[in-house]
């Protein structure tokens, strides 16, 4: 049973009166112990459904799914007070900028000690439980390689770097001994060796306590060596997904090879300065979506039919929602 | 930390030097001679009007002028009063500390009323609840602090008839004047009830603290809920509801704090309001404040009593600023470079 279920996910935003579907059935699963890589460019509501599993939309969003589930329980319909346990327990959520997802005026060891679960921490008198807080606090900040362990937990979070940072989140997401960790870009605007450290730490975590990891980014290069499988999200549709390694060899979507193509690392055929292939034009603005495939009017391959959905079709692990696919030509 | 208390201090003692050269400019402004209006003694007596314009130097050069009026100011010789013939300086330091208190009660009664309401309205940001104590919270603010304080004075002292009419405490009461502040000299005093005295004492301040809290407490408010939506907006507070804590947590450990920071140096402003209202506030009760004294002084045109009431009033102002803004510093961990110091 997969952990993370989500089945046609539907979020609509109401603006100027009217309804703007901001996801359009999606569909999600993460499996247990699994790194599922969420892929798209900015803008394709790939942080909006972070929100959404996170629990923390504004009341006047509109959440609809086929199918939320967490564990076989479901999240759409549940008390808030189960679905604040979980969130506690099981669900981490690593925020894109680790220096705004701080309290600026509490340390950073302070809100580190907060995230541990009162379950976990173990001690008749008060005394004993801060100082078994204060023990859990520090080895888990070695884990994510932080070996001033007092320096940083007697600092503000506005005297840290984000490379710092960004490793305090992960410090207090693993704290609560999740079973699944969803990263919302962690890698950000962070310089290449930094942003390597980071993954590499994800993947450890991922190996050795078989936390599964849900990878938000845009940065393709970064997670197709550490990724199991993925999820390219185009305009808050689901345009493909399946297996990393499928994906980079045989994409279906002309999405998903427009996005591979574009990371010139994938590709060995490059002649010395050709220019990168690139869909032409941006991502629509939510206010103005096309009709039926979002990608319509940006894709080399559109037809008349391409004003309808595509419905998704599935072979084997692979799923793809696409009219006229590539490789698999009407006969 | 040292060369923002020095910094502070600098500018404290500049701004004083100012209010003292205001307050000298004072008395060449008031009508009558300068000489009587610095030192309280009116007299035609040729001997001790040369005696008293060598002890202000009054026909020396302007620099060793006010120097020598710092001088005296610092000794404590601040003049008699015209009308009384009391020296000014025990005369402040009898009215000065009865102001102070009904300050801090007033203060008090801001900060219990004002921050609670404020945080309850900003976490029913737009709901009925809000709409009503913002409702309230404007009415209060905009009512007279002196119409209120009838309102008060008719409602509770003579339709309830709940609480005593004027005074700090009941004349029946011998209480010395140690410290000026009622509540500790009840405590210091020989042979009285000291319970009688100190629920007496407590029933006297009710109404007057109310009059003048309420007003503070409506700007509080305001201020407060503000705030708390802002911060209650902060992706730190999203990020702390999806680590799955418990609101109280949320609320207690990130909201207050964050939220009250911002508000801190604005209530700081307030404290101008609170003791102008509080002066307004001692003459309807006949609280033996500093503004009953300055009131009296005006109508008896006591010109050396209204001068060194303005500077000491104004000292106490600016010293409580100063002192707010400095607490503010300590507290928020943000605040750090020297160069933003200012009143």
């Amino acid at each position: 049973m997969p952990l993370l279920d989500i089945k046609n996910l539907t979020l609509e935003i109401p603006h100027e009166g009217k309804l703007i579907k901001a996801l359009d059935k999606v569909s999600l699963t993460v499996r247990e112990g699994e790194i599922r890589a969420l892929v798209g460019e900015s803008g394709s509501g790939k942080s909006i459904i972070v929100t959404v599993i996170s629990g923390a939309t504004p009341p006047n969003w509109r959440v609809t799914a086929d199918r939320m589930t967490w564990n076989g329980e479901d999240l759409l319909n549940i008390s808030a007070e189960r679905r604040r346990t979980i969130m506690n327990r099981e669900i981490a959520v690593v925020f894109q900028n680790p220096l705004t997802a701080l309290d600026p005026s509490v340390k950073i060891g302070a809100q580190i000690k907060e995230s541990i679960p009162n379950e976990l921490v173990v001690g008749k008198y008060f005394w004993q439980r801060a100082a078994r807080r204060k023990k859990t606090t520090i080895s888990t900040l070695h884990k994510v390689g932080i070996k001033d362990h007092l320096g940083v937990m007697n600092s503000y979070p506005h005297e840290i770097s984000t490379g710092i940072g960004q490793r305090i989140m992960l410090a207090m997401a693993l704290v609560a001994q999740p079973k699944i960790i969803i990263a919302d870009d962690p890698t950000r605007g962070m310089e290449t060796k930094t942003k390597t450290q980071i993954l590499k730490l994800l993947t450890k975590l991922n190996v050795t306590r078989s936390v599964a990891v849900l990878f938000v980014s845009h940065d393709l290069l970064a997670i197709a060596s550490m990724a199991n499988s993925m999820t390219v999200l185009y305009c808050g549709q689901t345009v493909e997904s399946g297996k990393m390694k499928n994906l980079k060899k045989r994409p279906l979507h002309p999405y998903t090879k427009a996005l591979i193509d574009s990371a010139p690392s994938f590709r060995s055929d490059l002649s010395h300065k050709t220019l990168l292939p690139a869909l032409s034009g941006s991502i629509p603005a939510l206010q103005n979506v096309p009709i039926g495939c979002r990608l319509g009017p940006r894709c080399p391959r559109a037809q008349r039919e391409c004003v309808n959905v595509p419905s998704p079709r599935r072979i084997h692990e692979h799923t793809y929602s696409c009219h006229f696919p590539l490789h698999r030509e009407k006969r | 930390m040292m060369a923002v208390i020095i910094r502070y201090l600098l500018l404290f003692v500049i701004t004083l030097s100012v209010l003292i050269c205001f307050s000298l400019a004072l008395a060449h402004m008031f009508p009558g001679d300068p000489l009587t209006n610095l030192s309280g003694v009116t007299t035609e007596n040729a001997k001790v009007i040369e005696h008293l314009a060598n002890k202000w130097a009054i026909d020396t050069n302007p620099i060793h002028y006010f120097m020598n009026y710092c001088s005296l100011l610092l000794q404590g010789d601040w003049g008699i009063s015209t009308i009384s013939g009391n020296q000014l300086a025990a005369d402040m330091a009898r009215v000065i500390p009865a102001t102070i208190e009904l300050s801090i009660y007033s203060a008090f009664i801001a900060i219990c009323i004002g921050v609670p309401l404020g945080c309850i309205a900003g976490i029913k940001a737009y709901t009925k609840i809000d709409y009503s104590i913002n409702a309230a919270s404007i009415i209060q603010y905009s009512t007279p602090v002196f119409w209120s304080g009838l309102a008060f004075i008719l409602i509770f002292c003579f339709q309830l008839k709940l609480f005593p009419l004027s005074g700090r405490i009941s004349v029946l009461f011998n209480i010395p004047h140690q410290t000026g502040f009622v509540l500790i000299d009840i405590f210091l005093a020989e042979n009285i009830d000291r319970k009688a005295a100190f629920m007496n004492c407590l029933h006297h301040m009710v109404l007057p603290s109310l009059a003048v809290g309420l007003v503070s407490a409506a700007a509080l408010a305001r201020l407060v809920r503000r705030s708390v939506i802002d911060v209650l907006n902060k992706p730190y507070i999203s990020a702390a509801r999806s680590r799955g804590l418990p609101f109280k947590t949320i609320f207690f450990n990130h909201v207050l704090r964050n939220s009250l920071l911002p508000v801190l140096p604005l209530a700081a402003i307030q404290i101008t309001t609170l003791i102008t209202n509080a002066m307004i506030i001692e003459v309807l009760f006949s609280w033996p404040g500093v503004g009953n004294f300055l009131l009296q002084a005006i109508y008896q045109q006591d010109y050396s009593a209204l001068r060194i009431g303005m500077l000491v009033v104004s000292t106490l102002v600016i010293s409580l600023t100063i002192f707010a803004d400095l607490l503010n510093r300590i507290i928020d961990p943000k605040k750090g470079s020297v160069s933003d110091v200012s009143i």
